[in-house]
């Protein structure tokens, strides 16, 4: 029947199956937005590098003050600084994950497909992952090697440390990609689950973890989960909520399930 | 063979609102169909709900011989769609936005990206971002992606939107030569001229029902033929002729009469008649002839007489 130029030349040759057809699709819609992926490069990579920069410089024009910029305690802060703000760019890419198709009206012409809505949703967390996980890599590694390569004699983190460090730090992003996922897929405007989103991370949950009155219901807080699951050292030991290692996996792994079980829910029942 | 769409008591509420009707609608393969009614009819809805873009309330569909939305994967497969305006991300090329719809379609729709943009004449700006197209471009965009699909069924909701002159013409030949593939296409619109020129078959809808259906040309055969007369005293002929048993209706425009015959009467014998009675009165004709309603005339027919009933 077809007599599309080139039908006889059709072929599967090259073409990858489903779903990694429609993860690498994902990709392609999230790292052609260059807005997005400057801001997450400068949440992530840049950050890092402005921080030693700055540790250097400051080590430079007075080193009985300031010591080298490599080492431990600068291992610390950088960790940590990453996770709040890496986390703040995993948000970002979430949101616009979730809600980047509804709002250019693109989600109604692929479920016009006859494709699964949940095949669909499920290709926007590989997808988006593609892209995150390398950034957080690459950041990591360059702390990494900052602490390391300008330590000049001061202690060094161990192995142990460097490897459960960056699996913090790929654990806390990925969790606050979900959010930005599940909150974008549901409310369906990128704009608006940012706004909520930093509202949330920024402003809300540290004050709720604050608020002794609350007692253990802080537990259920995903950040105080986080901050008891993280190495030691990255995060002060007075400010964490005294739980449980198996309760903090628990409320991360609730935190988690239930982000990808709203936002599927919401993809496969919306009207598109 | 199975029909391309067929519907059976289809409903569909938004609260109170019933935006579709317990409609009943058959589209046969290999033709071009026409969903006709004016804005807020229901067509859209019809169309979503065929695609899976929203639920029916009460009711049976099936596109190419499978129920939706049970079987929507398998039946949609090879339906490619265009609902009310073609959407893409801005920021992607072209083919960027064509490589992404063919990522939910089959392996093989991967290959005809080139194909489907050199047909409809693309392929030199598919490197460009889409927010630099125009509308018109977007459009033939939008037929492209449906293409991906090698579609056996089109679905084109309203696709002339934004088209210059030449581009509707384009259309209308691009639309016959898919029907001459073998293809269905059923094409909603509130332009009639635009139905009547390209479909071989219609239903017309209004308020969520669909009042009639069928080849146009049975349409037109069946419709009343009515008879046009240019005189010198408009007003005095409405006077005598409107008391004839054989005359429906007059609607008077000007110095033109155009009087709707009831039905069981001989057109030549009325003409003869009602030039008589003028005549006689020495009223001066200067023009009389037959017309059968188009499908406007029907289409307005119609929907005049369902807004005198409601």
């Amino acid at each position: 029947m077809t007599t599309l130029p080139g039908a006889h030349l059709a072929t599967d040759a090259g073409v990858p199956r489903l779903p990694f057809r429609l993860a690498r699709a994902e990709t392609l819609k999230l790292r052609k937005r260059r807005g997005l992926v400057t801001v997450v490069l400068l949440l992530t990579i840049g950050v890092v590098c402005i921080m030693f920069v700055a540790f250097e410089l400051f080590h430079a024009s007075n080193s009985t003050k300031y010591g080298p910029a490599g080492g431990l305690d600068h291992f610390h802060v950088a960790v940590f600084v990453l996770s709040q703000l890496g986390s703040i760019g995993a948000a970002l890419l979430g949101a616009t994950a979730g809600a980047g198709d509804l709002g250019a009206g693109v989600f109604r012409e692929l479920v016009a497909t006859g494709r699964s809505r949940l095949a669909l949703y499920g290709a926007r967390i590989p997808g988006a992952l593609a892209l995150l996980w390398p950034l957080i890599g690459i950041a990591f590694t360059a702390i990494s090697l900052f602490t390391v390569g300008l330590a000049d004699g001061l202690a060094t983190p161990g192995i142990r440390l460097f490897v459960e460090s960056g699996l913090w730090l790929e654990l806390a992003t990925t969790l606050a990609f979900f959010l930005g996922l599940a909150l974008g897929s549901l409310i369906g405007s990128r704009a608006t689950t940012i706004a909520v989103l930093f509202g949330w991370i920024i402003v809300v949950e540290p004050i709720l973890t604050h608020v002794s009155a609350l007692g253990r219901a802080r537990d259920a807080l995903l950040n105080a989960s986080l901050d008891r699951i993280a190495p030691h050292e990255i995060v002060d030991r007075d400010l964490r909520l005294p739980m449980s290692l198996w309760i903090a996996a628990a409320v991360v792994l609730i935190w988690g399930t239930a982000s990808l079980v709203a936002g599927a829910w919401r993809t496969a029942t919306r009207d598109a | 063979m199975d029909a391309a769409v067929e519907v059976r008591g289809l409903t569909k509420r938004y609260g109170d609102i019933v935006a579709v009707d317990n409609v009943d609608l058959v589209v046969p393969r290999a033709c071009a169909f026409g969903y006709l009614g004016p804005n807020g009819a229901g067509k859209t809805t019809l169309i979503k709900m065929l695609l899976g873009l929203t639920r029916a309330n009460v009711g049976e569909m099936r596109v190419l011989g499978l129920p939706v939305p049970e079987r929507a994967g398998a039946a949609l497969a090879r339906v490619g769609a265009i609902v009310e305006e073609p959407r893409f991300h801005g920021f992607l090329t072209g083919r960027e936005n064509l490589r992404i719809a063919a990522a939910a379609r089959e392996r093989r729709a991967h290959a005809r990206i080139a194909g489907a943009l050199a047909r409809v004449g693309l392929a030199e700006r598919a490197d460009k971002q889409v927010k630099t197209y125009s509308q018109g471009m977007r459009q033939r965009l939008g037929v492209a992606r449906c293409l991906l699909a090698d579609p056996e069924l089109l679905i084109l909701d309203e696709p002339t939107n934004g088209l210059d002159p030449a581009g509707i013409q384009e259309f209308r030949e691009f639309v016959r030569s898919l029907v001459a593939e073998g293809r269905t296409v059923l094409l909603s619109s509130h332009l009639l001229g635009e139905v009547e020129r390209i479909c071989d078959a219609v239903a017309i809808v209004d308020r969520g029902r669909v009042v009639t259906q069928g080849a146009i040309a049975d349409l037109s055969a069946g419709s009343d033929w009515s008879i046009v007369i240019v005189c010198d005293d408009p007003s005095r002929a409405t006077g005598l002729l409107s008391s004839e048993p054989e005359v429906s209706s007059i609607t008077p425009d000007g110095d033109t009469l155009r009087i709707a015959l009831a039905h069981g009467h001989s057109l030549d014998g009325v003409a003869a008649e009602l030039n008589r009675i003028l005549v006689t009165a020495g009223i001066g004709v200067y023009r009389l002839e037959s017309q059968r309603a188009s499908l406007e005339q029907l289409f307005l027919e119609i929907t005049t007489r369902l807004d005198g009933g409601a």
